[in-house]
């Protein structure tokens, strides 16, 4: 294909002739650009090329791993032995080692991935639809007084992969993105919320104009802030508060976790953990995903996999060498770049709509709590207790009324999985991760 | 992993080899401003990192990499043109030079940029680069740090222990004549300790530190106690009773809780929030934003400390500067670009994560100033509340102040008294009011063990904390219980 996939390959052997029993080469290659407009000129415009290369060894069971961005021929050369020599550092473990020859099999037709648009997009592009998006943002709202940062901008990039076991593989992709944070002010309380929409394909993504009043309406609406008393209320997620949930609910099926018991799920496969209607998935050959590629970070095959499937808890993710502990195969979820080894992660993780409208949602509820942004991690894999701040709208009779702020949501992930009580029709991916506005039946809302 | 330049030359100290030569350094500020702009800069970066990971009782793997490139930044009025490259080749440097130029609209011709070396002060240099130092060496301290977790307690069930450093040399050069090349060495130990205790109850802790400091660091700050202390936070909060939710008073612990201070207050100080006026502290200079109990400090010059710099990410000196004087709002955190366009002057805060990045302003170590109190005294005056030992982390929301601390080890404190551990808590507040309310601040040492890392904007920093013991009213606790009061 190029001189990237003729390199890995030559280092992968040459790392085998140096003492490797095996070999890996992970290899990315790209080019990307941003800008941030400001006052309708521009702030910064960055552009760059960027490479570098992780070489993973494996010597009688030990393993070693260097990663460069100088492809100078004598750092290769010094790189190399590098990595062997580090592997003698660590302890030799059985299951160390690449993914098993069944397991690294036939590459998934994905689909396109490269959008020859996005990879010839003119700098102006950019430019303009930022401008756009600032002055769409400041004629919003007479209360919207100064930005944060808007800007757009696109890369593309190229991943190379070749192993001691014959695997070998190669895929570029592209994304686009535009992203707007306006500050509202009412003259005693700043606000500020923001959006951003990112795809593989140009005519994929939101107009600059979508954005631009996601990001203004959001801020605007939160003006006038309060705490509430605490109480135990119902409680709604947006669908970008949604696909933090999930993504919770994703960090607790990690394999590796649910292997060292450090996982509140690792004692519930097989069992019903949520209503039948709830359904987490994710996927890794999703059409013009985010996170689709044909292989993960260590060649296996990506692949479509059900973490939660009508309520029960069906699969765990693993890598190679966590399959390999837990006595089960690898899913295709070894996630990666080139400085760091394998570790499990997701694809395109979502769940899956249900067919409520959100406005009807939120309708059902008499008092409750509508939430639009977090702040903290909040989420404990192990233990399952969860607890974030939380701002929002509170919901009166039906109806989205007073801004709320300064409260935190808290409870444990296994009972919120459990209160689930509504799926929203409106599945929204942000970024690789999507989920449709989700209500819980009662939840702590913690302020006063 | 000692490299093979080192085993050879052994007086090679790694800052005496220049990463680009000064002529060339030149001629690339000279063609980045060949469009005629106001400013340029060249930034040159070498990172050599290793890394020792330890879990289920095994050293997992021993890593190490080398990233280089350089960033060239052209600044034209208010517009500013960045690219970086990971070729240091003469063809790279070149076009990075004039794709950064691209910004400015100028003819310009090519003049000469003359550039000569400045002077740095030494608040780290070390005689053995970290990067030096034997592999072997650095997977002992994983190595001693798992077994003295499982030696605490039979309950300890898991440690997972990590050893990473990284000596990075940088070079600066600008427009305005100066050059400065550093030489940054970091490292880190640290262990998370699962336990299990009665009924399957997981509970975690977590402790590390470092600095820029010598290796021989870890012979007094060593990975037995590394490990004690993450295997006894995680035994501490075992049977934690659920924390009540609502407003109560709080005393925070000194050392590590200085990380509220730093998410509460600090980001709100740095001068491109600031600037943009989305910061609720924009316009506050001179006025009172806090009780006057509390005098905040950012300072860059502490010596071996995990955010002490001797030279910021633009060349700048890193400096001592009192943000608030007793409650009274006294200055910001500036890099140049922001001075400027603002009429004042960089305070040596420009930093970025790598030559990829964009400097911007940022904390070094930021601490608040010792008061009057004992920590006893503290406590004691402490009729019902939350003692707050130990943090997981925390964000904000620069602009209105909201932020979210997760307290990984809290107690109880009735009459006075230290009681049962509470599990859950969570605090959450606005920045000024938090510091308004902030009624006893102790005259006790605040340890900071070198374990912070900002991130703003996707970029990642390590920085310093620290507080002695604090006591704030009318703060908000989350937890699960709603109380029956109010």
């Amino acid at each position: 294909m190029s001189g990237y996939e003729a390199l890995a390959k030559k280092l992968v052997q040459k790392a085998v002739k140096r003492g490797a029993t095996q070999a890996e080469v992970f290899l990315q290659v790209g080019r990307q650009a941003d800008v941030r407009v400001r006052d309708g000129e521009i702030e910064d415009l960055t552009q760059a090329t960027s490479k570098g290369a992780g070489l993973r060894v494996f010597v009688r069971g030990r393993l070693g791993f260097a990663w460069t961005s100088d492809f100078d021929a004598t750092t290769l050369d010094a790189f190399v032995d590098r990595a062997i020599a580090l592997a003698q550092a660590s302890a030799p473990n059985p299951l160390n080692g690449l993914p098993e020859k069944k397991d690294l099999g036939r590459f998934p037709d994905v689909g396109a991935l490269y959008d020859p648009e996005v990879a010839s997009l003119p700098p102006d592009w950019k430019i303009q639809a930022s401008v756009e998006m600032e002055k769409i943002v400041r004629a919003y709202d007479t209360r919207i007084k100064t930005i944060d940062s808007v800007g757009a901008g696109e890369n593309v990039h190229e991943v190379y992969l070749a192993n001691s076991a014959g695997a070998h593989g190669a895929w570029q992709g592209t994304s686009v993105y535009l992203y707007a944070s306006p500050v509202a002010t009412d003259g005693e309380q700043l606000q500020t919320s923001s959006w951003y929409d990112a795809k593989r394909f140009f005519e994929d993504l939101e107009t600059p104009e979508e954005v631009a009043k996601k990001a203004a309406q959001r801020a605007v609406r939160l003006l006038g802030a309060k705490k509430v008393k605490s109480q135990k209320v119902p409680v709604i997620f947006d669908p970008t508060m949604a696909a933090g949930f999930v993504a919770s609910i994703a960090a607790a099926a990690n394999g590796d976790a649910v292997y060292k018991k450090a996982s509140f799920l690792a004692s519930r496969l097989g069992q019903r953990i949520a209503p039948e209607w709830i359904t987490i998935v994710d996927d890794g050959l999703k059409a013009r995903g985010l996170g689709t590629s044909p292989f993960d970070g260590e060649g296996v095959p990506t692949r479509r996999t059900a973490i939660v499937e009508g309520g029960v808890l069906k699969h765990f993710l693993y890598d190679a060498f966590t399959a390999r502990k837990a006595k089960t195969r690898s899913t295709g979820n070894a996630s990666r770049g080139y400085r760091s080894l394998p570790g499990i992660g997701t694809n395109n993780l979502y769940l899956e709509p249900g067919t409520k409208r959100p406005e009807e949602i939120i309708r059902e509820v008499p008092n409750g709590f509508y939430v639009t942004a977090m702040l903290g991690h909040g989420a404990n894999t192990v233990t399952g207790e969860y607890s974030r701040g939380a701002n929002g709208l509170w919901i009166e009779n039906g109806q989205l009324t007073r801004p709320v702020q300064e409260v935190t949501v808290a409870g444990n992930l296994i009972d919120m999985l459990q209160q689930l009580d509504a799926v929203g029709s409106d599945l929204t991916f942000h970024g690789s991760t999507g989920a449709p506005t989700i209500r819980f039946k009662e939840l702590t809302v913690s302020g006063e | 992993m000692a490299r093979t330049q080192s085993k050879v030359v052994k007086a090679a100290p790694a800052q005496h080899r220049t990463l680009l030569p000064q002529g060339l350094v030149e001629r690339l500020l000279s063609a980045a401003m060949e469009r005629g702009a106001d400013f340029a800069e060249v930034y040159v970066e070498r990172n050599e990192t290793t890394a020792v990971t330890l879990e289920e009782q095994q050293v997992k793997s021993a890593q190490a990499g080398l990233s280089q490139g350089v960033g060239v930044r052209v600044i034209s009025g208010a517009r500013v043109g960045y690219a970086y490259s990971d070729d240091l080749d003469d063809e790279a440097l070149f076009r990075a030079a004039r794709t950064a130029a691209f910004i400015a609209q100028g003819g310009g011709s090519e003049r000469p940029f003359p550039v000569s070396r400045t002077p740095l002060p030494t608040f780290y240099r070390l005689e053995k680069h970290l990067a030096d130092v034997a592999v072997a060496d650095k997977r002992e301290l994983v190595v001693r740090a798992n077994k003295a977790a499982h030696a605490y307690d039979k309950r300890v069930k898991q440690v997972l222990a990590t050893y990473a450093d990284s000596t990075k040399r940088i070079l600066i050069a600008n427009t305005r004549g100066h050059l400065a090349e550093d030489t940054q060495d970091l490292c880190r130990l640290s262990t998370m300790v699962v336990a299990e205790g009665k009924g399957g109850e997981r509970r975690t802790g977590f402790y590390g530190g470092g600095g820029r400091v010598p290796f021989t660091h870890f012979d007094t700050f060593t990975p037995e106690m590394v490990a004690r202390e993450a295997a006894r936070q995680a035994l501490a909060s075992m049977g934690a009773a659920d924390a009540e939710a609502g407003q109560q008073t709080v005393v925070l612990a000194p050392g590590w809780s200085g990380i509220l201070l730093h998410e509460a207050v600090g980001h709100g100080l740095e001068a491109d929030f600031i600037r943009k006026g989305t910061s609720l502290f924009a316009g506050k200079l001179g006025q009172k934003v806090a009780s006057e109990l509390v005098t905040v400090i950012d300072d860059g010059t502490m010596a071996n400390a995990r955010g002490s710099l001797n030279v910021d990410d633009e060349g700048h000196p890193t400096q001592f500067k009192v943000l608030i004087e007793r409650g009274v709002l006294k200055g910001y955190m500036s890099d140049s670009l922001n001075a400027q366009l603002m009429g004042t002057k960089s305070t040596g805060s420009g930093r970025r994560e790598s030559f990829k990045h964009l400097p911007m302003p940022r904390m070094t170590n930021t601490y608040l100033a010792p008061g009057e109190d004992t920590p006893e005294d503290i406590v004691r005056g402490v009729d019902k509340g939350v003692y707050c030992a130990n943090f997981g982390g925390g964000q904000v929301d620069i602009t209105n102040g909201n932020f979210v601390f997760e307290v990984s080890e809290a107690y109880e404190i009735k009459k006075g008294r230290l009681g049962r551990p509470l599990k859950g808590v969570t605090l959450i507040g606005v920045g000024p009011e938090a510091l308004k309310n902030v009624t006893r601040v102790g005259n006790d040492p605040m340890p900071d063990p070198g374990m912070g890392t900002c991130g703003k904007d996707g970029q990642s920093v390590p920085v310093g904390v620290g507080l002695p013991t604090v006591r704030i009213d009318n703060m908000t606790v989350g937890g699960t219980k709603v109380g029956g009061r109010r």
